[in-house]
């Protein structure tokens, strides 16, 4: 029973990773008032790159770096479709996510079926050895304490600097903060780039450290429930984190239930993450008021200076 | 209705008389429900394929399609093979069945062979391999080296084929370890390498120390398991190379003889349709890559099992047998008839988890 | 890593000139006509190079994709079987998207709609009567409704941003799918494979054009492209509706009701995705099994705005995609493409379609330096 309790800590703590940085990353887009809904085609392709450069290179570090860069530049064309052309931002979203998954699936082609050396356990020396603790978080990869490390950094910077502060004002009230002579477009395409950027880590983390493998559909929706997950966390870091982790825990539970004794069909475990957060969407989004007062004001709409 | 078959007329008149004096070359169509990798289902099929060109040379030409999902693009994908000259199609998976059937009535020229179906016609074949004779044999190894008593399975469906494979390797489990029980995941999906692998360590968190890879097309459960230091069998194709040290045993299947067979018949043009089930006898099913790390003795004996299958003197699922509810399934010495094999529904005791209904 | 240098220039170039976008005053009527050629050929020119990549000779690639398909009655044939639900679903879809409200889940509606018409059709398995395929068709429509209802309750009562309701709801309905074909609604005699019994004859959509699987439920699009046109063109709930995604406030004034916008949007583009679902399922599927839709729900949200959400426009780009789609599968034979490419090419066609759009329907106009232009906005 304690391995089970073991296997479900540490599985959570990696299979939230991705989720985690995706999170970061859509979160402060969103802040700044962009919708990116494009975020699984981002992580396909960073997943794809990545694993193809740790496939053909051996370094891993090559490959996040490779897989942030090209889920970026894939951004990047959302961000000039919606930023500068003003395009609808739900339809530029769904265009460039539909294009990613292509382009990750036409990347990926040569290397279906293959496997790469998965990303180290960071060495944490006496502290992997204590019992049961040291199990559960101490023996994973480093990937997954900078994404800790990253939630801190993302909160730090978002409600405790001007460049935070910078974000947030656009994202509420872009006119005025462009008549304030603020660079409205120049910041909302940074931070659609950084959130490109994160989707492309988690989506390598996904196909290099994982589950080091690439395959057609391996981010399997985890992209939408990036953007579920700021809606549910309304807008607050420490919240769309939790989310996160809530989010992996119940998606493990459903390979780990049948240890309890369980026998639901498999299928109701598997639907049961998205009924919870159609669930928690409901019960969060009701209150108007507090949706308001949480969500960039600008969000989805098209700014011209 | 009628003037299709007007038109179908001189079609098959001038296949006929194209068929044995044909200098032309046999195309030969080849469909996978999956993408070809280096090893797995597809990898075996298309290895068939391969033996195919290499044997007949300039007498066909083969074209094949992979990662076809089983529904109407699979069905284009057929008739876009027959649209185009081929006279025969390997269909790689149970799901193009029915539209296969459908294509070969309407194409009395062309011949077909269908893996893993129950459906005939005379001129479409469908073929099987008896992998519950060397999932026993993989049973026994797994029994001799399982310490913890638990041995997980990682399953797609609970098909006949599944069940029956299932249940041959958890009887070999009991018989050099009889305390030994097995733990299924049902992965409902023919392929999703991510989920196999979550599933794998799954069942390693409930103590399982040997993990069965039951038809997963990828590597994704071997390598995850000599990642963790626990043995894995897998089936299909010899995955040595990517569990050097875990490895216990691989399955193999192997469709060459088979499909040479086959297209042989097309050539010579006395191809019928019939039900293969190939085993260990003709040598379409075999284990490799037993680990070093079983003793002389257990080899010896291992070998001496593989023997009593290939002549036919041992049948792996043989009673006494007692299902999961305590029902006894075989009598003592009764062996399952082939009928029943292919549609077996139930699993043996000591099987813990049940097949979803 | 080409994705990224090439926005990258255009950045950097877009950044060093100082721009401004103006509507034009006006808009011809040829321009949705010269935006989609514009993007047609753009994304040819992408698919040249990916040809390029890929080592196959881009003229035959393009060939393979765009012409190969429609020189066999069977190819012509396959083409209108695959707009036939693309067509249905973007009419139903267009008319929310004018609305403003995003109904992404039209794939779990479709899967829906497929479950409920073989649920009448194995419940009367064996039956010969011409109701029954009415009746599928009806079961479906009403389950595609049904489940767009879920989304459009949370909505109106939860104020739950509907873009992600209805995306949950299709993983829901996946799991539902798997569920039922693996046990309740498995074929008994089927060997414990997740799929249902074949349907019979009078199951069936009858057989269009003889010697390919086009069929009778084309005609579902085709009514649906009529009632979308007369819905919008001219009825009033039509009008308002688009005005209300154009303009929340004036629809208030004009006594429109927010909520009932959105119930009517999502439960037309639910209704059409089961239909769509029906079609399937009693058309080349002919049972009901795990692989119920390629993405048809999605596809039908980039031909709705292909098409302008416009209802004569969207049947010029359902016929586009499914020559894409049916172009990519013939591809994957003729000049060994990867399935990718039909992905690659639609990604891009909406893509080149969005920017185009906008270039054409605004007038670029440098600013010649900050001081000045925003004296002239003071």
């Amino acid at each position: 029973m304690l391995e089970v309790f073991v296997f479900i800590i540490s599985g959570t703590l990696a299979a939230s990773t991705p989720l985690i940085y995706a999170a970061m990353g859509e979160l402060v887009c969103e802040k700044s008032g962009m919708l990116n809904l494009g975020i699984e085609g981002m992580m396909a392709t960073g997943a794809a790159a990545g694993f193809v450069l740790v496939a053909t290179t051996g370094s891993h570090s090559v490959g996040f770096f490779g897989g942030m860069i090209c889920a970026m530049g894939l951004s990047l064309i959302y961000a000039i479709l919606t930023v500068l052309l003003n395009a609808n931002q739900v339809a530029s979203g769904l265009a460039t996510g539909i294009l990613g998954l292509g382009v990750s699936s036409a990347i990926g082609k040569k290397y279906e079926g293959t496997t790469v050396t998965p990303l180290a356990d960071l060495p944490l020396g006496p502290l992997a050895d204590i019992p049961v603790l040291g199990e559960s978080i101490f023996q994973l990869d480093a990937m997954v304490y900078l994404s800790i490390l990253l939630v801190v950094a993302v909160w730090y910077v978002i409600n405790r600097t001007k460049l935070g502060l910078l974000i947030r004002a656009i994202g509420e009230a872009p006119e005025y903060a462009h008549s304030q002579g603020l660079p409205v477009r120049l910041v909302r395409m940074c931070c659609v780039a950084f959130g490109g950027a994160m989707a492309g880590i988690g989506g390598a983390y996904l196909s290099t450290a994982y589950t080091p493998l690439w395959a057609e559909g391996m981010i399997a929706g985890r992209g939408w429930i990036v953007v579920a997950l700021t809606v549910f966390g309304t807008w607050v870091v420490p919240r769309v984190a939790f989310g996160a982790y809530l989010f992996g825990v119940i998606s493990l539970l459903e390979l780990s239930i049948q240890a309890f004794g369980v026998n639901l069909p498999s299928q109701i475990l598997s639907a049961l993450p998205y009924v919870i957060t159609i669930l928690m969407l409901a019960a969060i989004s009701r209150n108007v008021t507090f949706i308001r007062m949480n969500s960039p004001a600008s969000l989805g709409q098209s700014f011209s200076p | 209705m009628k003037l299709s078959r007007l038109i179908m007329l001189p079609v098959l008149a001038l296949a006929m008389m194209a068929g044995p004096a044909a200098a032309e070359k046999l195309k030969i169509g080849f469909i996978y429900p999956s993408p070809v990798g280096d090893v797995g289902w597809a990898a075996e099929l298309d290895t068939g394929r391969k033996a195919i060109e290499a044997h007949f040379g300039d007498k066909v030409e083969t074209v094949f399609v992979e990662n076809v999902p089983e529904g109407p693009d699979a069905q284009r994908i057929m008739n876009q093979m027959a649209a185009t000259g081929a006279k025969m199609i390997m269909l790689g998976s149970f799901g193009y069945m029915n539209d296969g059937l459908r294509l070969a009535q309407q194409r009395p020229d062309m011949t077909f062979i269908h893996a893993s179906g129950y459906k005939l016609a005379d001129n479409f074949g469908n073929f099987q391999s008896r992998n519950y004779e060397s999932s026993y044999v993989v049973g026994m190894a797994a029994g001799y080296v399982t310490k913890s008593d638990t041995v997980g399975v990682v399953a797609a469906y609970a098909i006949p084929e599944v069940v029956g494979m299932i249940n041959t390797f958890t009887l070999g489990l009991q018989r050099t370890n009889p305390d030994a029980t097995v733990k299924v995941v049902w992965l409902n999906s023919w392929f999703n390498p991510s989920k196999a692998q979550e599933s794998a360590r799954s069942l390693m968190a409930q103590n399982a120390d040997v993990i069965y890879s039951l038809y997963q097309d990828t590597p994704s459960v071997v390598t995850v398991a000599e990642e963790e230091g626990v043995y894995v069998i897998n089936t299909s194709s010899d995955m040595k190379a990517y569990a050097p040290k875990m490895l216990l045993a691989s399955q193999i299947a192997d469709w060459r003889s088979y499909f040479i067979e086959q297209v042989q018949a097309t050539i010579d043009g006395n191809f019928k349709g019939t039900a293969f089930w190939g085993g260990m006898a003709d040598k379409t099913v075999d284990v490799r890559s037993f680990s070093s790390d079983l003793t002389s003795d257990q080899q010896a004996e291992l070998n001496k099992v593989m023997d009593s299958i290939r002549s036919g003197s041992f049948h792996p699922l043989t009673g006494p047998v007692v299902d999961q509810d305590g029902t006894e399934r075989l009598a003592a010495g009764v062996s399952i008839a082939d009928n029943d094999m292919l549609g077996i529904n139930w699993l043996v005791k000591g099987v813990e988890t049940r097949i979803p209904q | 890593m080409g994705l990224a240098m090439g926005p990258a220039i255009f950045l950097l170039g877009g950044f060093m000139v100082k721009f401004t976008l103006e509507p034009r005053k006006e808009q011809s009527l040829l321009a949705p006509i010269v935006v989609t050629t514009l993007a047609l050929l753009l994304t040819m020119l992408g698919g040249t190079i990916l040809f390029m990549i890929y080592g196959v000779p881009p003229l035959k690639g393009l060939r393979a994709i765009f012409i190969e398909p429609l020189l066999s009655t069977y190819g012509i044939g396959e083409v209108l079987l695959k707009m036939a639900p693309l067509l249905l679903v973007a009419q139903g879809l267009a008319i929310g998207f004018r609305a403003g409200v995003w109904n992404i889940g039209a794939e779990g509606q479709l899967i829906l709609g497929a479950i409920a018409a073989s649920a009448v059709a194995i419940y009367f398995d064996g039956s010969t009567s011409i109701f029954l395929l009415p009746g599928m068709i009806l079961a479906g429509m009403f389950a595609g409704i049904a489940w767009a209802s879920i989304a459009a309750f949370l909505r109106t009562a939860f104020n739950a941003n509907e873009i992600l309701v209805t995306f949950m709801l299709t993983s829901v309905a996946l799991q539902l799918l798997y569920y039922l074909v693996t046990g309740p609604m498995r074929d008994p005699m089927g060997f414990n494979f997740p799929q249902s019994i074949t349907f019979g004859y009078h199951a069936m959509f009858p057989i269009l054009i003889e010697g390919t699987r086009f069929n009778a439920s084309i005609f579902m699009g085709i009514f649906a492209t009529v009632g979308c046109w007369l819905f919008v063109k001219r009825s009033l709930v039509g009008y308002k509706l688009s005005v209300g995604g154009l303009a929340p406030r004036a629809a208030i004034y004009a006594g429109f009701s927010q909520k009932g916008a959105v119930w009517l949007a999502l439960l037309i583009g639910g209704g059409a995705a089961g239909l769509a679902g029906v079609g399937e399922v009693s058309g080349p599927l002919g049972m009901l099994q795990r692989n119920v839709s390629p993405g048809y729900g999605y596809a039908a949200i980039i031909v709705a705005m292909l098409g302008g959400l416009n209802p004569i426009g969207i049947v010029f780009s359902s016929a586009l995609m499914a020559l894409i789609y049916v172009g990519g599968d013939f591809a994957r034979l003729s000049v060994q493409l990867p399935n990718a490419v039909t992905g690659i090419f639609q990604g891009m066609l909406l893509t080149f379609y969005l920017g185009c759009s906008l270039l054409l329907t605004s007038r670029i106009r440098l600013k010649r330096s900050d001081a000045i232009a925003s004296e002239g906005e003071a």
